[in-house]
């Protein structure tokens, strides 16, 4: 190499041009005039950082981590990462009680499964969450995701035979919100794969992938579930299978913030890892094909998560579902829903989440659409619950339009 | 996936680029890498002369709301400047002595916008001038922030409150033929200068504060949703790395989040811009075009980039990739036949196509005009 | 006496200046500084911020080793919020000679300097920027000092003893009687303003300029000047001073400083002419990055954010007049018993690192003159701001929980970040985004350490030193100052020569980043703002 022929950076802070861009992009911002700001939190704060941990500034919890400031830096400044990061580095004070309960999501769902239906009745109890606002700060005006009495993985557990038989396999990285909370959506996209011929395998075993012990800081923990992960996904690809996966957030963790944050690497399978929106809507451009129910029609609205547009992926999803004959198409404008996984559910930031989520909700009210298609299961909870609007993986949609 | 046309720049070149040929019936994509130069946008076309009747359209079906007339503005450090078309937030006037008697108004804590800078400059024109700070209720929690009371925190309020700013400068204005006040007006809502300039009883002149500038926002957003409307693909925040280049013909071309998924077209236009939005890159020996690996024109000796008085035009920003006569781009001497390049990418290399907005607007629609009559 | 009268006159305001100022004061003295541009724009503002151990001299000149280390804990003591304890790094390369070490470590002992071999490992664990393919490494009480903050500091306390100050205003000529100075006739360069001033002594510390200012009192002074370029890289890669073991050469010294980190120097003679305007040429551009990056190598892809060169004031010995034999120490010159001019003394030589001593030497020197037995207290009282000795103390008694401002204000500041106003909301926004400076510590800048332009402001709380190399805070700032010049014509003038002066030390590394960021700040100037 040639001197200063290239420069680099941690996360590339060193390119911030501080033209402010980002400032107008974040949705923290508009509603929360405590927090910094990403140019502040991020590349600004990152020069003085260096000097003397110091300066590291605890409103950066604030931070949803949308990464939002990250998709508008015309800079390729990874802000967000920025900002993790030095929470991860800097943040000496030990998650709340509170937030170590919501960062838990597999272990809170192992517990939870097996007494669904008490658990479900009791979240959902006024007093329930009233108690829960008043010791736990978790906001009681939340809704509580449902637990599924059983889980994905026993459900394909006792299809492994039949999967097994289709030509190609697939893994699946259902990631918490399919096993627990909500199998029909695991359910559907094996409908969907089958129709293609692909068979699905469930990995050897998954763990969370860590997001929301990222932000609760719990990295430590997050690293371990990162490493484990990583392993077993490496086994699944070593077998010549792809992994896919049906959650921008989780996949965006997979897929970024194990190397960038956790520093836990993952060049091994990082090709092989996808949505399956865009396994699928590869699949269909290659010459494979799938029959839609002729009768289908539907008005749907489609919101890209902000961990899917920092994938830069959402193109699939829209694409797929424009293929979808008698599907009604509109794109919904870039904006954040406000929940960013748990942050919406303290009561410190529910005020904050709402008032960010206010201009999509409008929108959604406005297009009034019979299903509101979008590929995060946080957004699910936060659009549905603002707006009564039903919201669906763009796979639901998919697996519904299929003729049988 | 396949386009008609790709298009690398989400700018102002590459979303005129996308939604002519759009309307013309193409199916098109825009790699975006990150917001671009009209966050900073002055509101001024530069060297544009009157619109054609296709760009006019263009804009109003966008929402874009412009005016021509050749004459001069107020720029926000009390200066004056030669303008014709812009946007309607900028006023145009024939000379520099506009009014007599000036009110001019800003926000108590908002340090972005130069009062005393415009007062100096509007008394140097003979017009006298009253400043007053602006004490609201409704930016007070802003100011909690001690960076954030910028041009666009402030617009996202007076999109909701801009009938409070009417109300007080009506009380405040005595016998002032003219109020000028910053321009945080309008990002979602278009009609909102349109509204202060009608609730006020007197000559309304907005002047530009520190970027971001929130009419250059209005119009990026403006411009991609109706993109977008169109049909166009917009890869917000996805960057070109590589394309595939056969004989002289470029054939797909890769981005950083589709990795292994290529995108495909007859066409591409290359609309990158210039050394700030990394469409030009340089090192200490040479200056690059990063996703072709383009010829660039350039001095070779690395101190004839510089010109030493920081206000004197510097020969850097005159460099910029090699194209033929119609605009495609030169790789080690020979023309791409499927890749145009438009916009700040030219740099100074088309003098004939002008500066700034107006190259990117005239680049992108010569571009667009081959395409068409092509395909 | 009159208002015009005074016991001592200086003549510049670097920091030999402004440590004599403050010496006499204390002593009682009524003093004048009187400086032609603004406070540490020569050689004080232009050189690493190196605190010396003395370990650099240690073999070579070992009475200079002694003076630094002396210096070096008296700085840590009087001048706490000027000086970061970083210690320090000599490392040896595997094209070095490791028995360097040896020579260099007993060297350092003699001096009195604690020199500790440590072990290569060790080295990159306490230091990971180094050169991994170290092969040994000695570790020194080095440290880095802000040439800004000292310079200011002793400037104000020289005016909380009484005295006073003359910035931006040349020495027009001498008011001599017979063979004797009485006075200096001044010029203000801004208002254009002529003053005459009165005292029986006089001080020539300025810097290489000492030269044509002794020539004007009539008196020569054999100077050389000698030229260093260094280069800012835009953050701190290291948190030691890293130096090369082995004989002091080129680009072998790199020292955090604040938010960022330089290396350098180069030497090169200069003609005199060339003193006003020196510039980086890109040989030595690439000379700094070559010899750097061997000592850090992140440094061959770091990005740089200016590069600035200063000039050495050597002195040759009065008894050889070739001039070959310069010395870098204390010169201190009695122009009455040397060359029969009474009234005038020339102090020059020595360092950053030595300005106290050499304030304690002139002051002698002018106390003896004035017959007056005053001793020299300022190797124990501290500098205004170093009453207390970390900043995180000093932020939580002013502010209890300070704001990120705050805290960089009591990083800059000390314990004079007491004098910020803190009372609106107004006082806490931000100018200077980059660096973290308030309006209310720019006010008070203006207001207590005597800033009238946007240079000024600039050494005393680092707007435009950041990133943006003043992209955003300079109009801001601007707007400030013109609110407490009333002179806006005179604030736009202002913003133009800032911004020319930012981009001088810009161009000589416009490439990559630095280059964006100027195509930015150049358009948001020209075609944005209309500037």
């Amino acid at each position: 190499m040639k001197l200063q022929e290239y420069t680099e950076s941690r996360h590339n802070f060193e390119e911030c041009m501080k033209c402010t861009v980002c400032t107008a992009y974040c949705p923290v911002l508009q509603v929360n005039p405590r927090y910094p700001g990403p140019k502040q939190a991020g590349p600004d704060g990152e020069r003085l950082r260096l000097k003397d941990p110091y300066f590291f500034n605890y409103a950066l919890k604030y931070c949803l981590n949308c990464k939002r400031c990250e998709v508008a830096c015309p800079s390729d400044v990874k802000v967000a990462d920025l900002i993790q990061s030095a929470r991860i580095r800097y943040d000496k004070s030990k998650p709340k009680l509170r937030d170590r309960i919501l960062a838990s999501t597999d272990f809170m769902g192992s517990l939870a499964r097996p007494f669904a239906p008490i658990v479900n009745g009791v979240t959902g109890l006024g007093i329930t969450k009233n108690v829960l606002d008043a010791t736990l700060k978790i906001d009681h005006q939340r809704t509580f995701p449902k637990y599924s009495g059983r889980s994905f993985e026993a459900w394909l557990r006792r299809r492994e035979k039949e999967q097994a038989a289709f030509p190609e396999q697939v893994s699946y990285f259902h990631g918490c919100y399919v096993n627990y909370n909500y199998p029909q959506l695991g359910k559907d996209l094996v409908k969907v794969l089958n129709a293609l011929g692909v068979g699905v395998r469930l990995l050897e075993k998954e763990k969370c992938c860590g997001i929301a012990m990222i932000t609760n800081g719990m990295s430590e923990q997050a690293t371990r579930h990162a490493t484990h992960n990583v392993a077993a996904i490496e086994a699944a690809v070593h077998e010549g299978r792809k992994v896919l996966t049906t959650s921008s957030s989780c996949t965006l963790t997979l897929r970024e913030e194990y190397p960038n944050l956790l520093g836990v690497d993952n060049t091994a399978i990082r090709d092989s890892l996808l949505m399956a929106t865009r396994f699928i809507y590869e699949k269909l451009e290659r010459g494979a094909s799938l029959r839609f129910r002729p009768d289908f029609h539907k008005k749907v609205a489609y919101h890209v998560p902000c961990h899917m547009e920092r994938l830069g992926w959402g193109v699939f999803s829209e694409k797929l579902l424009r293929l979808i004959p008698g599907v009604e198409f509109t794109l919904l404008d870039s904006a954040c829903c406000g929940i960013a996984g748990t942050y919406g559910f303290k009561k410190e930031n529910y005020a904050a989440s709402q008032a960010i989520g206010a201009p999509l909700f409008e929108q959604i009210r406005a297009v009034d659409p019979e299903v509101v298609a979008c590929d995060c299961e946080t957004c699910k909870w936060q659009i549905e619950m603002s707006t009564g609007y039903t919201v669906a993986n763009p796979i639901s949609i998919l697996a519904e339009a299929l003729a049988d | 996936m396949k386009f008609n046309t790709v298009i690398i720049g989400g700018g102002l070149a590459g979303l005129v680029a996308g939604i002519s040929l759009q309307k013309a019936g193409q199916n098109t994509a825009i790699i975006s890498s990150g917001q671009n130069a009209l966050h900073f946008f002055s509101g001024t076309f530069e060297s544009m002369e009157e619109p054609s009747q296709q760009l006019a359209e263009l804009f109003s079906e966008a929402g874009i709301r412009t005016h021509y007339q050749a004459g001069v503005r107020l720029m926000p450090l009390g200066t004056f400047r030669p303008a014709a078309l812009s946007l309607e937030d900028i006023s145009l006037f024939p000379t520099s002595h506009f009014g007599k008697k000036v009110l001019i108004v800003n926000f108590l804590g908002y340090h972005d916008f130069f009062s005393s800078f415009l007062a100096e400059g509007l008394e140097k024109q003979g017009m006298s001038c009253r400043i007053h700070q602006l004490k609201l209720a409704q930016l007070e929690w802003l100011e909690q922030s001690p960076s954030e009371m910028r041009s666009v925190q402030i617009a996202r309020i007076m999109d909701r409150i801009w009938d409070v700013v009417v109300q007080e400068v009506r009380v405040l204005l005595k016998d002032e033929d003219t109020v000028v006040l910053p321009q945080v007006f309008g990002l979602q809502d278009i009609s909102v200068p349109g509204r202060i300039r009608q609730g006020i009883p007197a000559q309304v002149v907005f002047a530009g504060t520190l970027p971001p500038s929130v009419p250059g926002i209005r119009t990026q957003m403006l411009l991609k949703r109706r993109y977008e409307l169109l049909g166009g693909t917009y890869l917000a925040g996805d960057e070109a790395t590589g394309a595939h280049v056969h004989e002289g013909v470029v054939h797909s071309i890769v981005t950083k989040n589709l990795d292994s998924h290529f995108l495909e077209a007859g066409h591409f236009i290359l609309a990158s811009g210039g050394f700030f939005s990394k469409g030009l890159r340089s090192n200490p020996f040479q200056i690059q075009e990063p996703v072709f690996g383009l010829d660039v024109v350039q001095a070779a000796d690395r101190s004839d980039w510089y010109q030493p008085d920081f206000m004197q035009e510097q020969p850097y920003m005159s460099f910029g990739v090699q194209t033929d006569a119609q605009l495609h781009a030169v790789r080690d001497g020979q023309a791409l036949k499927n890749l145009f390049a438009v916009g700040s990418i030219l740099g100074g290399t088309r003098p004939e196509m002008g500066t700034a907005a107006g190259l990117a607007i005239r680049s992108a629609l010569a571009a667009v005009d081959q395409i068409l009559r092509r395909s | 006496m009159n208002s015009n009268e005074f016991d001592v006159i200086i003549i510049g305001g670097g920091i030999t200046g402004a440590g004599t100022q403050r010496d006499c004061a204390m002593r009682g003295l009524k003093t004048l500084l009187i400086e032609r541009s603004d406070i540490a724009t020569g050689a004080t503002g232009r050189n690493h911020g190196l605190l010396h151990s003395g370990a650099r001299y240690a073999v070579n000149d070992p009475e200079s080793a002694e003076e630094c280390i002396k210096e070096n804990q008296i700085l840590r003591r009087i001048a706490s919020h000027c000086v970061e304890e970083t210690d320090g790094l000599f490392i040896t390369l595997p094209e070095d000679d490791l028995g360097y070490q040896q020579t260099f470590v007993e060297a350092c002992r003699k001096a009195g300097i604690r020199a500790d071999i440590i072990d290569p490992d060790l080295a990159r664990r306490l230091e990971p920027s180094v050169n991994p393919d170290l092969i040994g490494a000695v570790r020194v009480p080095d440290g880095s000092v802000d040439p800004f903050r000292l310079c200011a500091a002793n400037m104000l306390d020289a005016k909380l003893h009484g005295g006073q100050v003359r910035l931006h205003t040349e020495v027009t000529g001498f008011i001599r009687e017979g063979n004797t100075i009485r006075g200096v006739h001044t010029r203000h360069l801004v208002s254009g303003e002529e003053a005459d001033y009165y005292a029986p002594v006089t001080v020539n510390a300025c810097g290489i300029w000492g030269h044509a200012i002794a020539q004007m009192a009539g008196v020569n002074v054999g100077m050389y000047p000698a030229k260093g370029a260094l280069l800012v890289f835009a953050h701190r890669v290291n948190n030691m001073v890293v130096n090369r073991c082995r004989k002091p050469s080129n680009a072998d010294i790199l020292v955090p400083g604040d938010t960022v980190c330089i290396i350098g120097t180069t030497s090169t003679r200069i003609p005199f002419e060339e003193c006003d305007h020196v510039a980086v040429t890109p040989d030595e551009v690439t000379l700094l990055i070559t010899e750097g990056a061997k000592m850090a190598p992140a440094l061959s892809s770091t990005r740089i954010l200016r590069a600035y060169a200063g000039v050495r004031p050597l002195v040759s010995a009065d008894d050889d007049p070739t001039g070959r034999n310069i010395s870098r120490g204390i010169v201190c010159l009695d122009h009455e018993t040397r060359d029969g001019l009474a009234g005038f003394i020339t102090i020059t030589g020595g360092k950053l690192m030595t300005y106290r001593l050499m304030a304690e030497i002139a002051s002698d020197a002018v106390c003896r003159k004035l017959h007056i037995d005053k001793s020299c207290e300022t190797a124990s009282i501290p500098l205004p701001g170093s009453e207390e000795h970390s900043y995180e103390a000093v932020a939580q008694k002013i502010w209890e929980t300070p704001s990120m401002a705050q805290k960089a204000a009591a990083a800059r500041l000390g314990t004079s970040a007491s004098h910020i106003q803190t009372s609106s909301r107004t006082d806490e926004s931000l100018v200077c985004e980059c660096e973290e400076v308030s309006v209310g510590e720019v006010n008070a800048a203006i207001e207590r350490l005597d800033a009238s332009t946007l240079t000024d402001l600039r050494r005393r709380t680092r707007i435009g030193m950041g990133t943006c190399q003043g992209g955003f805070c300079a109009c801001r700032a601007a707007g400030l100052l013109a609110k407490a010049s009333g002179c806006i014509e005179k604030e736009r003038e202002g913003l133009v020569h800032f911004m020319q002066e930012r981009w001088k030390g810009n161009f000589p590394i416009g490439w990559g980043d630095t280059l964006r960021e100027a195509e930015y700040t150049q358009w948001v100037y020209k075609h944005v703002l209309g500037l």
